[in-house]
């Protein structure tokens, strides 16, 4: 039996192998950040023992203010709803994640639910990258501040977007990811399109990954 | 052939780059800012059209979007495009235009042939001709040839258009000098403007004036400052050979800019879009959309060479092209006066008509220095010419009433341009449910200067009836200075000088149709609409056959119907609907203005949504497993499923009975990640599920899977699935491919409207497992090749258990359920292990001769079963006793479950009702058609009383014999009722006689999935 291998949503469009250093060659680069977890955070944000709970099990304080996420230490909790987040971080950090929340939340009206397979992030850089997302999408994205994330459309399809460093993250579910990418990547097409070399893609392309995600 | 090119100074013409472009397969030469018009225009060409109901010709009669004549077909092959007025066609280097009226050709057209058709023409023809409705067919295709209008192109497109979103604090639509003042205060302010205008560069009316002054500037001059300084701002962004189409709700204005039509096809760059349309979200938006000036109504007024008085003096100051050597002008207002001072000193003989009596003392002044030969208390009666015009007959008009005196001279002229006043372009004001009102001074349709400022709505200049230059501008700097306060900026456009030394104007007199003292009809015919060919008489005609609402006339006579839109010839229409009517021009009103303000492609509407990203495509992570084993896939809502997996040498039929006979007799896999999947977690999901399904969950045990009916208000059937018990608080819902979103939604609403108490939360997990389905009797051997934590033993592993573990080394759930009946096991694991836990169970299962099979298959499998698809069997109308599912249903659950109530109506609950059953063809080899009426007797004359129909239709492998579902009134008590059993089902021509039975057709003991 073969040793068991991932493969991510676009894994069809062989990305990695298109991948070069960012440079002024083209408008926009992108690619997708394979092999992430994500997990689905349900509770009432004016539940304050749930908002304890889950803060000390995230060892960082949960976004409750509408439209805000917080990254530290690999993991990212993005607002989704007064009544929702999703948090992302690596495969290693998934399952321990998973642990503690199901742990700190037995007595809490909550829900956890590993959501890994379901989603893929897409990474948009590049100095027209704003004008790409103002093709494929009515939401503002010029207004969109550090530190906040947005559920909008992108084509018939939907997406939850924030600023990361010079760029874009795009969370998208996993069987819309190659309409969303097609769609990009033709909105993309005349400013000139390269596949952005990221580290966080090397990194999960290169090293084995262990299977140790949870059940239940 | 008269008209002729002149070099004056502020022309907005290169004569340095000459360009070729052909009309009608004649080749001309023109110049880099040329319109098609211009260059026609400038190279003498007079007649391009022939009208539509009588053949006469035509020719330019505007230099903008409110041409009624000039259609052309630009380009050919797949890069043509039907109906572009050639007044907005900029000119490039080997453009080729045709004309799109003339039939058979232009110069002789069939329907002017003698004046025959005109006669039997008149207004609601059509209506009037064409009641027969099984003749209209072949009509149709000869008057759609002889009417004329362009051709769509039959090849694909070879160009690209997008869309862009835009979000603006301000928004200016017009770049006149109203438009242009007030994106500059509002980018001087700092706010983020974006400016409109649909020619190839701003300036609106300047361009056709630049010898106006604004301050010490000259036209030109004012501009190119002005411009600049908006080009300098970063926040502030014009748009050029952008149209504002149209105004919806909360200020989202639709524009398409024209990125690549003014480029030659070679020098379009190849991967930039030829059209985009903005979207645009404005906290406030400026309407300066100017005004339109429509022509005065007399005979004969359709003579190629008879224009606006605008267009004569647009070509002539800003293309460079005198319309004609002699020139009769006629007006009732002050606008023409400096256009005929510009036409007299460019060197042509001037006659200047004006219809009143008292005029404005400067400008007579001004004309009669320039050489014009000015009459006053004249007007046109009717013009003279064939195919170009060659003079016009002046009538002498009463002072105070419209009538004719007697006639006046007849003036010899090649040239004629019209000025009845102007028409506010109020279109995108009115776009969202606004109407415009009628200012008797201006006899204009207008809209109010205050505009709708609580929408952040604001209008200045033309379009509010201010039609000079310093008045507009003065408003303008009103206004923004209103709107910038808004914004607590102040506005820094006050000291912008706006002195323009331009004579007040004086009253217009009230006047659209020019009297001939004759009766209207008995004269020669006065066209208000050239493009829709509808006459003065015509409107009468209306009237007198009692249509009294001005939304009748305008669809009786055809009036405004166009590709124009009436923009000319609508305010004539209305007026003198009115007179015909007796009413002022208030209580006619206008018709309703809708978008589009003028046509926009398909392509641009499009956008990117057409091709590979028409539509979402959905796939499932084990795709490529399934394309490399070559499988034909069909859509299943935005999912693309395996449909078949045929085999070198097989048709579907083929491939689908192999693939049936190895999931009963051997093993064979089915890709069913597609299912939706919620994972339900709350100490009340079990409440939940008691009252979402009609059967009961209270004792459903971890470890366990229980199959639900999920019914909507009215006791209907709306979806179906297996739904497993993880945890007292925790469990997982399936729901069909199709139901995933609309269960999940159906589930929230209720839990958040109804049942906030419950506590319960759910998320959608469809994407995050992958499904593999083994199924047949050899799918235990398969799984246990690759699963070790399991005991898959049947009495450790039951029909209806799942179990936690491994399979291929990846954490799984499986589940032992089965959608066909045999022995199976649908393995779930993390999408991003789905493909090799395919891989893994194909290599597992080749021993066994695992089969991959496809949704035909599985349908097949399911109908042997007689087990319902949801949407297939079921149409909305299906209840859990009509599909003889009574089992699905407990009727004593404390709390009561959705639809419960409703099964007890007295309908649902009645006699008669459509009931599912299986049927049996006499002739085993017979599919029926799915959708093959249920009937009585084989006897198929109608009326025939219909009983029900096929939902499913297969030929069934394992029994080598077709099957069929179907739902048929009575249906349950019928099958078992010797003598009522045996029906008919009606397709194509046909009468099958079916024999109702069971729909359980394989195993009805149902011990295979037991074993």
């Amino acid at each position: 039996m073969s040793e068991p291998v991932m493969r991510s949503p676009l894994c069809a469009h062989h990305l990695e192998g298109q991948a070069r250093p960012i440079d002024g060659s083209c408008g926009v680069w992108a690619n997708e950040l394979p092999h992430q977890g994500y997990i689905s955070l349900r509770g009432n944000s004016n539940d304050q023992a749930f908002v304890n709970a889950a803060s000390a099990a995230l060892g960082l304080s949960l976004p409750v203010e509408p439209c805000t996420f917080i990254a530290s230490h690999g993991v990212t909790v993005l607002w989704l709803s007064p009544d929702e987040w999703m948090i992302i971080a690596s495969r290693d950090q998934t399952s321990p994640l998973l642990a503690s929340l199901r742990n700190a939340l037995q007595e809490v009206r909550s829900q956890v639910v590993d959501n890994s397979g379901g989603y893929t992030q897409l990474v948009l850089k590049g100095a027209h990258a704003l004008d790409v997302l103002q093709h494929v999408s009515v939401y503002d994205f010029a207004s969109l501040q550090p530190g906040r994330v947005v559920g909008t459309t992108v084509g018939k399809s939907s997406a939850y977007a924030f600023r990361k460093g010079d760029g874009f993250r795009l969370i998208v579910r996993r069987s819309f990811a190659d309409y969303i990418w097609r769609f990009l990547a033709r909105a993309a097409a005349p400013y000139g399109l390269g596949i952005a070399e990221t580290r966080e893609a090397s990194e999960t392309a290169s090293g084995a990954l262990s299977i140790n995600l949870a059940l239940g | 052939m008269t008209s002729f090119r002149i070099r004056r100074p502020g022309v907005r013409i290169n004569f340095d780059k000459q360009l070729s472009f052909s009309f009608d397969d004649q080749l001309y030469a023109g110049f880099e800012g040329d319109t098609l018009a211009s260059a026609l225009l400038a190279n003498g060409v007079r007649m391009l059209a022939r009208s539509f109901k009588y053949g006469r010709p035509r020719g330019i009669v505007s230099a903008g979007p409110e041409e009624p004549n000039a259609l052309m077909q630009v380009e050919a092959g797949a890069h043509t495009i039907p109906n572009l007025k050639a007044t907005q066609v900029e000119l490039y280097d080997g453009l080729i235009a045709r004309r799109t009226s003339g039939y058979p050709t232009l110069e002789f057209d069939l329907k002017s042939f003698g004046g025959l058709f005109a006669r039997f023409m008149p207004a609601g023809f059509y209506y009037k001709t064409f009641q027969n409705r099984k003749l209209w067919p072949k009509f149709e295709h000869i008057i759609r040839q002889a009417a004329g209008y362009g051709r769509a192109p039959a090849e694909a497109d070879p160009e690209t258009y997008d869309h862009s979103h835009r979000h603006v604090q301000v928004l200016v639509v017009g770049g006149g000098a109203s438009g242009l003042l007030a994106a500059l205060a509002a980018g001087r302010a700092g706010l983020k403007t974006v400016l409109l205008d649909e020619q190839n560069e701003p300036g609106g009316w300047l361009l056709s004036s630049p010898q106006s002054m604004i301050g010490a500037s000259q036209a030109n001059d004012w501009l190119q400052t002005t411009i600049a300084e908006m080009q300098s701002l970063p926040n502030v962004e014009v748009l050029t050979r952008t149209s504002a189409f149209a105004l919806h709700d909360m200020n989202l204005i639709l524009a398409v800019e024209q990125l690549q039509d003014h480029l030659a096809l070679a020098e379009r760059v190849s991967n930039r879009p030829r059209q985009r349309l903005h979207r645009i979200r404005a906290d406030n938006v400026v309407l300066a959309t100017g005004a339109i000036e429509r022509p005065l109504v007399f005979g004969n007024n359709d003579i190629p060479g008879i224009m606006t008085a605008s267009a004569l003096t647009t070509y002539l100051n800003r293309y460079g092209v005198a319309a004609g050597k002699r020139v009769l002008l006629q007006t009732n207002n002050d606008h023409v006066y400096q256009g005929a001072c510009d036409l007299a000193r460019a060197g042509c003989e001037v006659v200047l008509a004006d219809v009143r009596t008292r005029i404005n003392p400067t400008w007579e002044k001004r004309v009669r220095a320039a050489g014009v030969d000015l009459r006053t208390g004249h007007g046109i009666a009717y013009a003279k010419g064939g195919r170009a015009l060659s003079g016009a007959q002046l009538v002498k008009l009463d002072a105070e009433r419209n009538v004719a005196l007697g006639m006046g001279p007849f003036i010899d002229c090649d040239a004629l341009g019209s000025s009845g006043g102007l028409s506010p372009t109020v279109h995108l004001y009115c776009h969202d449910g606004g109407r415009p009102h009628w200012n008797e001074a201006k006899l204009a349709f207008v809209v109010p200067a205050t505009g709708r400022a609580k929408s952040g709505i604001y209008c200045v200049g033309a379009v509010t009836g201010e039609f000079g230059l310093q008045e507009p501008l003065e408003q303008t700097q009103q206004t923004m200075r209103d709107l910038l306060s808004s914004f607590g900026k102040t506005a820094t456009i006050d000291a912008v000088d706006v002195q323009t030394g331009e004579p007040p104007a004086i009253l217009a007199r009230r006047v659209f149709r020019i009297p001939d003292g004759k009766r209207e009809g008995r004269g020669k015919k006065a066209f208000v609409d050239f493009q829709n060919d509808v006459s003065a008489a015509d409107i009468h005609l209306a009237v007198r056959e009692n249509y009294r609402s001005i939304e009748h006339i305008k669809r009786y006579t055809a009036l405004g119907l166009g590709t124009d839109q009436g923009k000319l010839s609508n305010v004539n229409g209305f007026a003198i609907a009115a007179d015909a009517l007796g009413k002022s021009i208030p209580e006619v009103g206008t018709t309703t203005y809708r978008p589009a303000y003028s046509p926009v492609t398909f392509g641009t509407l499009a956008g990117a949504h057409a091709d590979d990203t028409f539509e979402p495509r959905r796939y499932s992570p084990m795709h490529e497993a399934h394309v490399a084993r070559g499988a034909e896939f069909e859509p299943v809502g935005q999912w693309l499923r395996p449909w078949y997996f045929p085999q070198a040498g097989e048709d579907m039929h083929a491939a689908v009975r192999r693939e049936c006979l190895a999931a009963r007799r051997g093993v064979a896999i089915m890709d069913a990640s597609t299912l939706g999947k919620i994972d339900l977690r709350g100490k009340d999901v079990r409440e939940l599920l008691e009252r979402v399904y009609a059967n009961a969950w209270k004792k459903l045990a971890p470890g366990k899977c229980r199959y639900g009916l999920m019914l909507d208000e009215n006791g209907m059937v709306m979806d179906d699935g297996v739904t497993a018990c993880i945890a007292d608080d925790h469990f997982v819902m399936t729901t069909t491919t199709g139901g995933a979103a609309r269960v999940l939604t159906w589930l929230e609403k209720w839990h958040q409207t109804e049942w906030p108490e419950l506590d319960v939360y759910m998320t959608s997990v469809t994407d995050h497992w992958a499904t593999a389905a083994i199924v047949g009797p050899k799918s235990r051997d398969v799984l246990a090749k690759l699963c070790t934590d399991i005991d898959l033993s049947p009495s450790a592993f039951k029909f209806m258990d799942w179990r936690e573990g491994a399979v291929a080394g990846v954490p799984a759930r499986v589940f032992r359920i089965s959608f066909s009946g045999e022995l199976a096991f649908e393995i779930n694991v993390d999408a991003n292990y789905g493909h090799h836990v395919w891989e893994a169970l194909m290599d597992a299962g080749r021993e066994f001769g695992i089969t991959p099979y496809g949704t035909e298959t599985m349908h097949v499998l399911r109908a042997e079963k007689g087990f319902i698809i949801v949407g297939q069997d079921t149409d909305g109308s299906m209840t859990p006793f009509d599909l003889d599912m009574a089992w699905a249903v407990s009727m004593k659950k404390p709390f009561s479950f959705i639809g419960k109530r409703s099964l007890a109506r007295s309908d649902t609950a009645g006699p008669n009702r459509k009931q599912l059953v299986g049927l049996l063809t006499d002739d085993p080899d017979t599919v029926l058609p799915e959708g093959a009426q249920i009937i009585e007797s084989s006897d198929a004359a109608p009326p025939v009383p219909m009983l029900g129909h096929v939902t499913s239709s297969y030929y069934s492998a394992e029994l080598g014999r077709s099957i069929a579902l179907a739902v048929v009134r009575d249906g349950i008590k019928r099958r078992s009722t010797e003598g009522r059993n045996s029906l008919y089902a009606y397709a194509r021509g046909k009468a099958h006689k079916v024999k109702l039975v069971s729909p359980v057709f394989v195993d009805a003991q149902g011990e295979r999935q037991n074993v």
